[in-house]
């Protein structure tokens, strides 16, 4: 023990010597003065402009990290291409979020306060928007979230809490639950179940459908649900749950490789003999439809946050045809997104003459753009980004080596995204 | 202490004191995230290092400080104090629970236990939406002010202000640490750990010095929970999971577990080298992971242990 005792001591010294050297060193290392007071300068617009972008880059989600990317860097190249913004370059950077809010946040503090970003972008998971939301009234730059759905985003931190700087372009959880029963309502479906994700957004949007569905058709039943946890890989015990309850409609809220194991496994079982519908919110997505491919079941109706065939406008499918050009693939809705919201950005530095938060706000709010997905309204109120994307049945075309979407019900925006003041669900 | 060390450390909290006039505000919130490591890692191995009983579900209270904490913030009052001192208590009274069935086993079942109690944890934040918003967290934390009512109040809105406030509570917090560690308390968990038989035979209960140890611990992980939840603003399910557990066990075996200030180095590294590592790549998790082997296999004892022996050596 005697040579312990002396030993702690100069552990102790050399412990905190080097964590003295440690945080110095990092500071040497770094540049010490703030980038971020650059950003200040009146009258000129700074170059170059800085949006830091997060998304899942890693683990099982990260291919939705890269179908973000590629939307992104088409839009920065092809908007300094041809001049950039009054006349500024835009420079982008990833960082992977790893599906943790406090990661994110981490981010975020590292793009605006060390890097100099002047815009954020991007975010996964809701939980991930939801932590740098949180910290961006401290932050003061615009964040545009591109995918994160949680409605409490908008509703309650911009709306509620007044964090004005967070805006969102994609479509909220709305459309997976209110727009989803606006279409069952004409199903002759009565009797419904649901297997669900076992997490926030999964609850919400079954919460949301049940209540629109019985406004809207009294005479449906919910008779069960299953709820499945994240990285779920056999639904078995969830598939024969709900089957026994003799369901005539099955309404899912898994996603990515979860939604492709859930409907392989379900045709194993003979869920679609049986059943009149299955419904599956982010059904649409790209992943989804060339994970499954030829064995993705025509009953199957579906949607996602932008389907690359609407609308059928020019400028979607000149979007298109630039982005199958330029990464052999066609848009994933977060390719969508990504790419209009760094448009939005655009849009608001040239409106605004600056890239000073306040005016940016002001230039966004109420803004309508014209997007590939078609025209977005931005409310005023909570921040978010009124458009709508149409429901379709499955249906197998030769011209794509993919399912297509067919029988298109388009829900015209304003009926299905909550208005404000808002209530809970 | 020696002089020399007495003034090193004198010298490295002046550092820190006027760090906020030397830095931005991104390496103030680095620094915070050390001192937060280096509480929660240095309550780890009291129980790690100095009693020898491995915990893989720590980040049970480390959340618990952070969650309570924010439900105190967001519910009941709107001042600092109260809201980190009751969200420590809280962890502090769930460490009792976890460690009276905890203690009663050592080795690998003692570790499986911890690591099932954290998992109970981290499902209960997943799923209990109502008080903890699901997999959404806890959201619309205040930063609340620090103040006494009546007698001053002090904003707490800027990162300057609220490094100090975790700063001055983090040194306070290792210098009591420190003073039990160096106790006869500190003393006999070093024998419980070296030959727990023979510590028994001299007539002390050992499962009560390790439960009290364990409380210890939890109490420094909640305090380290605490502080977190009014700096970001929001506390998320990610915060009671596993992969948060292994933080203070790699920050321990990074800096050397049988030393008081491994820790703390094993913290600065620890955060310092992944925020080095992701500016110059996407895969920072293969690089991160190779370092860290190359440091936990290269240098025994960690790199405070490392640097002792090459003194030894020196010496010679």
């Amino acid at each position: 023990m005697g040579s312990k005792e002396v030993g702690r001591r100069d552990f102790l010294k050399y412990g905190i010597s080097l964590v003295g050297t440690g945080v110095l060193g990092s500071q040497l290392v770094y540049p010490l003065d703030p980038v971020y007071a650059q950003t200040e300068k009146k009258g000129k617009i700074k170059d170059p402009i800085r949006i830091g972008a997060q998304a899942t880059l890693s683990g099982p989600f990260g291919g939705y990290g890269q179908f973000m990317k590629m939307g992104a860097q088409l839009a920065v190249d092809e908007i300094n291409s041809s001049g950039g913004i009054l006349g500024s370059k835009v420079e982008i950077e990833f960082r992977d979020e790893e599906l943790k809010p406090d990661v994110a946040a981490k981010n975020a503090r590292y793009f605006v306060d060390d890097w100099g970003a002047d815009f954020l972008t991007g975010l996964d998971a809701s939980s991930s928007a939801l932590g740098v939301g949180a910290i961006m009234g401290e932050l003061d730059r615009v964040l545009i979230v591109t995918h994160g759905a949680t409605e409490k985003l908008t509703e309650n931190l911009v709306y509620k809490q007044g964090i004005k700087q967070i805006f969102r372009i994609s479509v909220p959880v709305y459309q997976d639950g209110i727009a989803a029963a606006i279409v069952a309502k004409d199903f002759p479906a009565k009797r419904w179940v649901t297997i669900g994700a076992d997490y926030e957004y999964g609850h919400t949007a079954w919460n949301f459908f049940k209540a629109t569905l019985k406004k809207l058709r009294p005479d449906v039943e919910f008779v069960e649900e299953a709820w499945a946890k994240f990285l779920t890989s056999d639904f078995g015990a969830h598939i024969t749950k709900v089957m026994a309850a003799n369901p005539d409609g099955i309404y899912s809220t898994q996603w990515a490789g979860e939604a492709v194991t859930l409907i392989k496994q379900a045709k194993l079982f003979g869920v679609f003999d049986k059943i009149q519908t299955w419904m599956t919110p982010m059904g649409a997505a790209m992943d989804v439809l060339e994970g499954l491919g030829k064995e993705y079941p025509e009953k199957a109706w579906v949607t996602c946050r932008y389907w690359f065939q609407y609308p059928d406008t020019p400028e979607n499918k000149a979007f298109v045809d630039r982005f199958y050009k330029r990464w052999n693939k066609y848009p994933h809705y977060v390719s969508e997104t990504t790419y209009s919201a760094i448009y939005a950005i655009k849009a608001a530095v040239e409106k605004a003459g600056t890239v000073s938060t306040p005016e940016i706000i002001k230039a966004l709010e109420g803004m309508t753009l014209m997007t590939p997905a078609g025209k977005r309204y931005i409310r005023p109120e909570d921040h978010q980004a009124v458009y709508q994307v149409p429901w379709g049945r499955i249906t197998h075309n030769p011209e794509y080596p993919f399912p297509t979407l067919t029988d298109l019900k388009v829900i015209p925006a304003e009926e299905y995204f909550r208005k404000p003041p808002f209530v809970e669900a | 202490m020696k002089p020399y060390t007495v003034i090193g450390l004198c010298l490295l909290i002046v550092v820190l004191m006027i760090l906020p006039l030397l830095a931005s505000r991104f390496y103030l919130y680095i620094t915070l995230q050390i001192l937060m490591l280096s509480l929660f890692a240095l309550g780890f191995n009291l129980l790690f290092g100095y009693t020898g009983l491995l915990s893989f579900g720590h980040a049970a209270f480390y959340a618990t400080g952070a969650y309570a904490t924010g439900l105190i913030l967001k519910n009941v009052t709107n001042s600092l104090i109260p809201g980190v001192l009751g969200g420590t208590l809280a962890a502090t009274l769930l460490a009792l629970i976890i460690g009276f069935f905890c203690v009663r086993h050592t080795d690998v079942y003692f570790s499986m236990l911890t690591l099932a109690f954290g998992m109970m944890v981290y499902s209960l934040a997943w799923k209990w939406r109502d008080v903890t918003g699901g997999d959404d967290g806890l959201i619309g934390i205040p930063r609340a002010p620090l103040q006494i009512p009546g007698v001053f109040s002090l904003n707490m809105k800027a990162v300057s202000n609220y490094y100090y406030f975790v700063l001055i509570v983090t040194l306070l917090a290792i210098l009591l640490l420190y003073t039990i560690v160096n106790s006869s308390f500190g003393l006999v968990l070093q024998g419980i750990r070296e030959n727990s038989h023979r510590v028994e035979f001299a007539g002390i209960p050992i499962k009560r010095y390790r439960w009290i140890a364990f409380v210890i611990s939890g109490f420094f992980a909640g305090l380290a929970g605490a502080l977190l939840a009014p700096l970001e603003n929001t506390v998320a399910p990610a915060a009671a999971d596993w992969t948060k557990s292994s933080e203070p066990i790699l920050a321990s075996l990074l800096g050397g577990i049988h030393t008081f200030a491994g820790p703390i180095v094993g913290s600065a590294l620890f955060i310092l080298l992944k925020e080095t590592v992701v500016r110059y790549t996407e895969y920072w998790l293969l690089v991160y992971g190779i370092i860290l082997l190359l440091i936990l296999l290269g240098l025994r004892g960690g790199v405070v242990g490392a640097l002792i022996q090459f003194k030894a050596k020196a010496k010679r």
